[in-house]
């Protein structure tokens, strides 16, 4: 099969584009509307999604090579954070505390922010398609997260209308708490997709959370946890432990276990081992990249994830890179690890714009929290540091298991410093 | 370093000179853009004296707030004589960075703002703190460092608070002290400052803490020198 010149076959790369502009409701007219914006007088980078990684890059581009014109894609007009979300749920903080405007990266930094939907991305022109017409691109950096993975568990689809997954940010949160405030006790089923998904401690965190919520607020109820790995992924000795001290009698961890179907009208959930009765729950389905990058030709075969190189997270596409939890990675698919890997990319994208290739250390961090009851919590810290001269990787991978009130105070400033560096 | 900038640091660089001329010609020549100098201030304990040295406990931390009114700093006596050292960043440039001060040479101060995200000791809680020789790090499993437990950044305070551990970016801003006729002395900054940033991110915060951001900024003259123990209501260490 030919090749262009990208490294994307021709062919799926026009199906792609037409699917997707069909999928979307987005007439092909859009694509044939002119350019959105004049033609940069530099290099001009574009950045997909208005996430962790997303804004970070966008920022740490612009502050490295402030003569770039820096372009920010995002379709919502708020950043609303996952992590944190978790705390959220049972009351701990305000939904107001999770979202920030992206205004400030206009104003100080001299990021253009377009609130719009990309329809299609033409790689080999290196144009990004929108509803309102196309931006052109010297650099793009794609950081759109995840998307519920329907296609192989269509059961979860109409099952999250009513019991939301909550692992997008936005109204699934909202309605989840709503949900949790009006329960009054009996069965509560959590379920826990296959890894890779988006922030591996999280499910684990939300169980802890929603149970100790339960006792604290006196309800009759117990907790079907259905998981599709056999242990946590990661915090194992923590959770577990936690479970054990605080929860023992309250929840029944199903480990391993396929779902099978979801019967909404009896409110059953079947597994390969065995059949659970809920009247409140969280159904976190599979996950996977978005699907514009299958699209484009950036996912191949049956894969549900981005390719790259795990140290710079370019594309086989040059100077096209997919960072966060669209990407196969190192780092477990969290916030914290997306903006980490903005940070690397950025500074690929800076020193490729001043004309030579990035000849340092590359960094990728990253450092979990996770709730282990409404007090405190556990963490978790991996790095791994790559030589591009030596092609050397060094890998550091620190668990603090044992539960403090300290650590759990740590993860708000932990949240709190995140957010201090994408937005201010 | 503007025209106006360099004149400034010139003719404050030629006044401290004389407490220690080697010292400061070559600073001045070394690290254009790296040295900032502000208002000359006395560091004093809670009772208003000059502090001593011999009372910089090695075993303690101190906070003092310079060269504004609300930018925290740390205050350490490591115990040994800190030679000069220079400090090397990502972008290739570098400073040299003083050493520590005092009669042994031993004490040494930096901003307390993590280089990372942030991060400072407030009233309530301090998450960047020196771990002194008897209460060592669990993340490098050794004293004599600063550590932020909010993204785990560890910094040497010993070779001008260069990154030796976590995402830090660049090493803290050091402090540059002076030590004469028994006094000492804050005179300005070295390395990569925050502060602009830092005021821009905590502005609801300071105007709690100071009623204003102006209030916040002023330049000072004078610095009470307390224990961080003091100062905030939680250390909190890792």
């Amino acid at each position: 099969m030919r090749k262009r010149s990208s490294g994307v076959d021709r062919r799926k790369l026009l199906a792609g584009s037409l699917s997707l502009i069909a999928l979307s409701g987005v007439s092909t007219v859009i694509a044939k509307r002119g350019s959105l914006l004049p033609p940069p007088k530099g290099n001009r980078v574009v950045v997909l999604g208005g996430g962790y990684g997303g804004v970070t890059a966008a920022k740490y581009v612009k502050k490295e090579v402030p003569e770039a014109d820096v372009i920010l894609i995002e379709k919502n007009q708020l950043f609303v954070s996952c992590p944190l979300s978790n705390h959220y749920l049972v009351g701990l903080i305000d939904y107001g505390q999770l979202c920030f405007p992206y205004n400030r990266l206009h104003t100080k930094y001299g990021v253009k922010v377009v609130n719009d939907v990309v329809a299609d991305i033409d790689l080999p022109k290196r144009r990004v398609y929108l509803s309102r017409g196309y931006i052109d691109y010297d650099y793009l950096i794609l950081s759109p997260g995840i998307e519920y993975d329907y296609d192989s568990a269509p059961y979860f689809k109409e099952a999250n209308w009513y019991y939301p997954g909550a692992f997008r940010p936005g109204s699934e949160h909202l309605y989840l708490r709503r949900l949790l405030e009006e329960f009054e006790g009996e069965n509560i089923v959590f379920t826990v997709p296959k890894m890779p998904y988006r922030c591996p401690p999280a499910p684990y965190e939300r169980a802890a959370l929603v149970l100790s919520y339960i006792k604290e607020n006196g309800l009759k109820a117990h907790m079907y946890f259905i998981d599709a790995n056999e242990y946590p992924p990661v915090l194992r000795d923590g959770f577990m432990k936690a479970y054990e001290d605080f929860y023992r009698g309250m929840a029944t961890y199903i480990t391993g276990a396929t779902i099978k179907d979801v019967d909404l009208g009896t409110r059953k959930i079947k597994t390969d081992k065995g059949e659970v009765r809920f009247d409140f729950g969280s159904l976190i389905p599979p996950m996977r990249a978005p699907k514009l990058l299958e699209d484009i030709g950036l996912i191949y075969g049956r894969e549900k994830w981005v390719r790259v190189n795990p140290m710079t997270f370019e594309t086989k596409v040059r100077n096209v890179f997919v960072i966060g939890d669209s990407c196969e990675s190192y780092l477990p698919k969290s916030g914290y690890a997306a903006n980490s890997q903005a940070k690397v990319v950025a500074r690929i994208v800076a020193s490729r714009i001043r004309g030579k290739e990035y000849g340092g250390e590359l960094i990728q961090h990253g450092v979990c929290y996770a709730m282990v009851n409404l007090k405190s919590a556990i963490m978790l810290e991996v790095e791994y540091k790559y030589n591009i001269k030596t092609k050397e990787i060094t890998k550091v991978l620190r668990e603090d298991n044992t539960w403090k009130v300290s650590t759990a105070k740590r993860y708000y400033e932990w949240a709190r410093g995140l957010w201090r560096d994408m937005f201010f | 370093m503007d025209r106006r900038d360099f004149l400034k640091t010139c003719t404050a660089v030629a006044a401290a000179s004389l407490a220690s001329p080697s010292f400061f010609s070559s600073l001045v020549e070394a690290q254009e853009g790296k040295f900032k100098v502000y208002k000359k201030a006395l560091l004093v304990d809670k009772n208003g004296n000059p502090i001593k040295p011999e009372d910089i406990d090695p075993r303690k931390q101190y906070i003092f707030f310079y060269p504004h009114r609300a930018t925290p700093c740390l205050l350490t006596n490591l115990g040994k004589e800190v030679p000069p050292a220079k400090v090397k960043l990502s972008d290739g440039t570098s400073y040299n960075w003083q050493g520590g001060v005092g009669p042994k040479k031993s004490i040494v101060a930096y901003s307390a703002i993590c280089s990372h995200q942030f991060s400072h000791p407030t009233p309530e809680f301090s998450f960047i703190n020196y771990y002194p020789e008897n209460i060592p790090s669990k993340i490098v499993k050794r004293g004599g460092v600063i550590q932020c437990c909010a993204h785990l950044s560890v910094f040497d305070p010993a070779q001008g608070a260069k990154v030796i551990d976590g995402p830090a970016p660049f090493p803290l801003t050091a402090i540059v002290l002076s030590y004469e006729d028994g006094k000492l002395y804050a005179l300005g900054t070295l390395g990569k400052e925050l502060f602009e940033d830092f005021f821009d991110m905590f502005k609801p915060d300071l105007r709690k803490l100071y009623r204003s951001t102006r209030k916040a900024k002023k330049l000072v003259d004078r610095c009470e020198v307390i224990e961080v123990e003091e100062y905030a209501k939680e250390v909190i260490r890792c």
